[in-house]
C-alpha cells in the first residue's frame, strides 16, 4: 500500500506544497481499517503481559492507599517542617502531564494546527488518566479520606461549616475538578463519531451493545455534524483558557503563601510552561512506542513527532528562562531571604535534585535544535524520559527545598521519604498504564473522523464533466 | 431484510442515495435543495465543509445556550461564595474582609467554564436528539459504512415535493451515486418491553430505601447508639467522667480543683459571696479558700459568731433559751473548729447589702422569703411559722424555735451577718446556699430589713405620696 509514499520525507518543508498529514496512499476506508484493526484484531500477547504488569502495580498502589487510610498519614515521610512531601509533588507532576491533551485538542484546534488530529485522541486519553492519578494524591493527602466531600461546598446535616473560598487550596479543588470534568466530556464528545464507527464494524454482540450505548445513536447526519462541530469549537474555546487556568491555580497553592522561593509572581506562567513541557514529554514517551507497535506510522508521521519535539524545545527553553529569572529576581529584588532560598536550592543540601532538574529540563531538550534529534524516534524517546524525570524533580525542588529551609533555622529539617512514598509514586504509574491499556484495546486511539476531514478529497466523477460547475469549496 | 418491498407491513419513509466520495455528495445535495426538497439530510463519516450551504442547514442556537449557562454558572459561583462565606459561615482569616471579589475570581471562572462546557455537551446532545438508539437507518445494511467511507443523501417521504417516481428519477440521475436505497420504517413496537418496565420500577423502589432509612435515622431518636462505620473522633484515648484512671495515684479521672485557683468565669465578688469585707492582705486568700470546702470553712465564722452572740440573742427569747443553747454549743464542739473559737475575732461584716436595692429587689426578697423562710419564721418574721407552731404543739423535744426577726439582736446585726446566717445556717437552721442563689439571699436580707422597718419605722419616714395612698387605703 505504502510503497511509493514511503520515500516522502514529511519533515521537509516544501514551500507551495503542503506536506501531507497522512502518508501511505490511504483513503477513508483504509484509515478506518488501520485504526480499528487495533481494536478488532486478536488481543496481542504483549498487551496481556503489559496489562498484567500494570494491574499488579495498580494493586500495589491501592494496597498502599489502604495501608495509609487504616494507619494514617504518618506512613509518609511528611513531617515538620516538610509537610508537603511526595503526595503534593506527585499531584503537581501528574496534573502537569494532564495538560498536553487538552492543550493539543483545544489550543492547537483554535490555531488550526491540523496535525493535531492524529495525536489528539491519544493525548486527551493521557490527560484524563493523568488527572485521575493527580486527583488521588490530594484526595489521600487530606488524612481523613472518608470525609473528602468536605472539600466541596455541600450543605451538611452535621456540620454547619462551609469552605473558605479565599484559600488557593479550595480554588485548586474547583480548578482540578472542573478540568477533569471538562477534559472528560471533551474527550468523550470527540470520540462519539469514532465509537459509532466501531459500533458499525464490530461483530462481537456484547461490544456492539457497549459501543451502541456509548455512541448514543450517532448517524453522521449533516445536521448533527453541524452542531457537533460548533460544540467542538465551543469546547476548544472554553478549554483553552481552562488549561491555562488550572496550572496557574496549582501554582497559587505555592505562590499565595509567603514562603521564600514560593512567593513569586512568575509562578503562574512558569508552571503553565512546565505543564505543557511535561505533558508533551509524556505524549512523546507514549507516542513513539505506540506508533511503532500499532503500525500508525502513516497517520502519526515523523513530521508529527518533529512538531512535538519543537514544542518541547520551546517550552523547555521557557522553563529554563523561568529558572534563570527566579535567580535574577532573587538578586535584583535584594531580598536576602529570597536570595538564600535560591542559593540554597542550587548549592544547599538538595543541590543534586536541582541539578538533575536543570540538566533534564533545560539542557536535554536543547538537543532538539539538531534536526537529527528531532527525526530519530528512539532519541526523542530517551529525551522525553529525561523530561519526565526532570519535571518530577522540578516539583520536588520547589516543594521540598523551600519547606526544608523555612523561616527559623531552628526548625530546619530534611525530608526523609519512606518506602510508602516511593511505592505510591511508582504505583501511580500502575493506575495510569492500566487505564491507558484498557483504552488502547477498546477505544478509538486515533480520531478517525478528524483525520479523514484533513485528508484531501479523493477524485470525484463530478469533476469529470460539465457538472463540475456545481462543485463547492 | 427490512427493505423487502413486497412486505405490505413496511412503510416507506424515504429514499437514500449512496456516494463514494464527498464531492459527488455535495453536488447531489445542491441538486436536491435546488429541486425544492426540505426534508433532506446527508450522512458522512466526517464533517464535510460546504454541506451546510449545500443542504441549506441553518446555524445552530447552541452558542446562545452556552452563553446563558456560562453566565449563570459564573453568577452562581459568585453567589455561592458570598452566601457561604458572608452569610452562612462568616469566618475572619488574617483580618481579611469576609467578601473580596479578587479572591473569588478563580472559582467564578472555573464554574463559568464548567457550566458552559456542560451546556455545550448536553445542548449538543439535546439538539441532535441524542441518545436515540433506534433509528430506521440502522436497519439499512449499507448504512453501516456511513461512519466509515461512504456518503449518503436522504429525502423523506414526509417532504411535500416527494413523489415516488419523480424523486426516484432524481436520485438515479445523481453523478457518482453508487446505489439508491429505499428506507422503510421500523415495524417493531415502540413499547418498552414489560421486563424492563418491571425491573425499572423495582429498581426505583429499591433505590428509595437507603435514602428513606437515612431520613429516618436523622429524624428519629434511639435508645442505642447509632451505627457509625467511621468513628472519627467518637472513640478517643481520653478519660471520661466517673471513670477510673491509672495515671493518678488516687485513681480518679475527674481531678479535684487545685487549691488556690479560680476557674475562668467562676469569679464572684468575695463580699457578695461571703458578706465579709476582707482584710487587704487576706483578700484573695480568704476568697479562694471558700471554693473547694466552702461549707466547713464558711460555717466557722458563722458559728463562732453565733456562739459568742448567742447570749444577747437569747435574752429577748428567754423561754427558748435552754433549748436553743444546747444544740448551738454542741455543734461547734463536734466540729474541728472548736478550739479556735474563743480567739477568733468577729469578721468584718458588710454593713449594707452589696446589691442594688429597689422595689424589684424587695419584691424578689419577699417572694423568696415567703417560699423559704416564712414556714419557720412566719410571714411577718415573728418566729411563728407553721412548722414551728406545729412542732411546739407536738412538744418536739429537739425543736429549737426559730428566732424572732424583730428582736434587737437582729435589728443591730449588720446585713453581712444575716446573709451569712442564710447562707450557712445557724444552730438548727440549715444553710440555704445550695438552694437560693447569692443575689436572692441578699434580696431576702433586704426584705428582712423591710419587715423590721414595719415595726420600727415612723410615719415621718414614709414618702408623702405613699402616705397619701396609705391614708386612702386605710379609710
Amino acid at each position: 500500500m505504502a510503497t511509493v509514499n514511503e520515500v516522502i520525507d514529511t519533515t521537509i518543508d516544501d514551500p507551495g506544497n503542503r506536506t501531507p498529514l497522512v502518508i501511505g496512499g490511504h483513503d477513508y476506508g483504509s484509515i478506518t481499517k488501520l485504526v480499528c484493526r487495533i481494536n478488532e484484531d486478536k488481543t496481542p500477547f504483549a498487551w496481556y503481559v503489559a496489562f498484567a504488569a500494570s494491574l499488579t502495580v495498580l494493586g500495589f498502589f491501592f494496597s498502599l492507599i489502604g495501608y495509609l487510610i487504616f494507619t494514617g498519614v504518618g506512613v509518609w515521610g511528611n513531617n515538620n517542617p516538610v509537610y508537603w512531601g511526595f503526595p503534593i509533588v506527585n499531584f503537581v507532576f501528574w496534573v502537569g502531564i494532564g495538560h498536553a491533551g487538552t492543550l493539543i485538542s483545544a489550543i492547537l484546534f483554535i490555531f488550526r494546527q491540523n496535525w493535531r488530529t492524529s495525536i489528539n485522541r491519544f493525548a486527551e486519553a493521557m490527560t484524563i488518566f493523568a488527572v485521575c492519578c493527580a486527583g488521588i494524591f490530594p484526595g489521600i493527602h487530606i488524612g481523613r479520606v472518608w470525609v473528602f466531600y468536605w472539600l466541596f461546598p455541600l450543605p451538611s446535616l452535621q456540620l454547619s461549616m462551609w469552605p473558605n473560598f479565599r484559600s488557593p487550596l479550595l480554588w485548586d479543588v474547583f480548578a482540578v475538578s472542573t478540568y477533569a470534568t471538562v477534559s472528560l466530556i471533551f474527550w468523550y464528545t470527540g470520540m462519539i463519531p469514532d465509537l459509532a464507527t466501531l459500533r458499525d464494524r464490530t461483530t462481537n454482540p456484547i461490544l456492539r451493545i457497549v459501543y451502541s450505548i456509548l455512541s448514543l445513536g450517532w448517524t453522521g447526519s449533516a445536521r448533527s455534524w453541524s452542531r457537533y462541530e460548533k460544540a467542538y469549537t465551543l469546547f476548544a474555546a472554553l478549554a483553552a483558557p481552562l488549561v491555562l487556568s488550572v496550572h496557574t491555580i496549582v501554582s497559587f497553592d505555592f505562590a499565595v503563601s509567603q514562603l521564600p522561593g514560593w512567593h513569586t509572581t512568575i509562578f503562574p506562567p512558569y508552571f503553565v510552561a512546565g505543564a505543557v513541557f511535561s505533558g508533551f514529554g509524556m505524549v512523546l514517551t507514549l507516542m513513539v512506542p505506540a506508533r511503532q507497535l500499532f503500525g500508525l506510522k502513516d497517520v502519526v508521521t515523523l513530521r508529527h513527532l518533529e512538531n512535538v519535539c519543537k514544542i518541547l524545545l520551546a517550552t523547555g527553553s521557557m522553563v529554563g528562562y523561568a529558572y534563570a529569572m527566579e535567580f535574577f529576581i532573587a538578586w535584583y529584588g535584594g531580598n536576602m531571604y529570597e536570595q538564600f532560598a535560591f542559593i540554597n536550592r542550587a548549592f544547599g543540601p538538595y543541590w543534586w535534585a536541582y541539578w538533575i532538574m536543570v540538566s533534564c529540563n533545560v539542557i536535554s531538550p536543547q538537543l532538539f535544535w539538531f534536526r537529527k534529534c528531532r527525526t530519530t524516534p528512539w532519541l526523542m524517546f530517551v529525551i522525553s524520559i529525561f523530561v519526565n524525570i526532570g519535571m518530577w524533580f522540578e516539583r520536588f525542588v520547589i516543594t521540598v527545598t523551600s519547606l526544608a529551609r523555612d523561616f527559623l533555622p531552628s526548625s530546619w529539617g530534611m525530608f526523609n521519604p519512606t518506602w510508602v512514598d516511593y511505592g505510591m509514586l511508582f504505583g501511580s504509574f500502575g493506575l495510569f498504564f492500566t487505564l491507558f491499556l484498557i483504552f488502547i484495546r477498546f477505544g478509538p486511539i486515533v480520531a478517525m473522523a478528524e483525520v479523514k476531514s484533513v485528508m484531501p478529497h479523493p477524485h470525484s466523477p463530478v469533476h469529470d464533466d460539465h457538472h463540475a460547475a456545481v462543485e463547492h469549496s | 431484510m427490512a427493505q423487502d418491498p413486497n412486505n405490505p407491513d413496511q412503510k416507506l419513509i424515504g429514499l437514500m442515495a449512496q456516494f463514494d466520495d464527498p464531492d459527488s455528495l455535495l453536488a447531489a445535495c445542491e441538486k436536491v435543495r435546488k429541486a425544492g426538497y426540505t426534508n433532506t439530510d446527508a450522512y458522512t463519516p466526517f464533517p464535510l465543509h460546504g454541506i451546510d450551504d449545500a443542504l441549506g442547514i441553518k446555524p445552530t442556537i447552541l452558542p446562545w445556550i452556552v452563553l446563558a449557562l456560562g453566565l449563570m454558572g459564573g453568577s452562581a459561583g459568585l453567589a455561592l461564595q458570598y452566601i457561604t462565606n458572608v452569610e452562612f459561615y462568616p469566618f475572619i482569616i488574617s483580618a481579611k474582609p469576609l467578601f473580596s471579589l479578587p479572591a473569588n475570581i478563580p472559582v467564578i471562572f472555573e464554574l463559568t467554564i464548567l457550566h458552559a462546557a456542560i451546556a455545550v455537551f448536553l445542548g449538543m446532545l439535546l439538539l441532535n436528539r441524542m441518545p436515540t438508539f433506534s433509528n430506521p437507518l440502522f436497519r439499512v445494511p449499507e448504512f453501516a459504512r456511513a461512519t466509515d467511507d461512504k456518503f449518503f443523501l436522504t429525502v423523506g417521504v414526509a417532504d411535500e415535493k416527494f413523489k415516488p417516481k419523480k424523486t426516484r428519477e432524481l436520485f438515479d440521475s445523481f453523478i457518482g451515486q453508487t446505489a439508491v436505497i429505499e428506507v422503510f420504517d421500523d415495524p417493531s413496537s415502540n413499547e418498552i418491553p414489560k421486563v424492563f418496565k418491571f425491573v425499572g420500577i423495582g429498581v426505583s423502589v429499591l433505590a428509595l430505601i437507603p435514602p428513606l432509612l437515612l431520613w429516618r435515622a436523622y429524624n428519629d431518636t434511639a435508645t442505642v447508639p447509632r451505627i457509625n462505620p467511621i468513628r472519627d473522633m467518637d472513640v478517643q484515648l481520653r478519660g471520661d467522667t466517673q471513670t477510673v484512671s491509672h495515671v493518678f495515684a488516687d485513681g480518679r479521672t475527674m481531678r479535684p480543683r487545685i487549691a488556690g485557683t479560680v476557674a475562668r468565669g467562676e469569679y464572684v465578688d468575695p463580699i457578695l459571696l461571703t458578706g465579709i469585707v476582707p482584710e487587704m492582705d487576706q483578700q484573695n486568700v480568704a476568697f479562694l479558700q471558700e471554693e473547694e470546702p466552702p461549707k466547713e470553712e464558711g460555717e466557722k465564722p458563722a458559728e463562732e459568731a453565733n456562739a459568742e452572740e448567742d447570749k444577747p440573742a437569747e435574752e429577748p427569747a428567754a423561754e427558748e433559751k435552754p433549748m436553743e443553747e444546747k444544740p448551738a454549743e454542741d455543734k461547734p464542739t463536734e466540729e474541728a473548729a472548736a478550739p479556735a473559737q474563743p480567739e477568733e475575732p468577729e469578721p468584718n461584716w458588710v454593713k449594707i447589702a452589696p446589691i442594688e436595692i429597689n422595689m424589684a429587689t424587695l419584691e424578689r426578697g419577699r417572694n423568696r422569703y415567703n417560699i423559704y423562710c416564712s414556714v419557720c419564721h412566719g410571714l411577718a418574721g415573728d418566729g411563728d411559722g407553721l412548722v414551728s407552731q406545729r412542732a411546739l404543739q407536738r412538744q418536739e423535744p429537739t425543736w429549737v424555735p426559730p428566732t424572732n426577726l424583730h428582736t434587737d439582736y437582729l435589728l443591730t446585726q449588720p446585713d453581712g451577718k444575716i446573709y451569712n446566717t442564710i447562707t450557712n445556717g445557724i444552730r438548727k437552721m440549715k444553710g440555704y446556699a445550695d438552694q437560693i442563689p447569692t443575689e436572692d439571699r441578699w434580696a431576702i436580707v433586704t426584705y428582712v430589713r423591710a419587715l423590721q422597718k414595719t415595726r420600727t419605722g415612723t410615719p415621718a419616714e414614709i414618702p408623702a405620696v405613699e402616705m397619701k395612698e396609705l391614708e386612702i387605703k386605710g379609710q
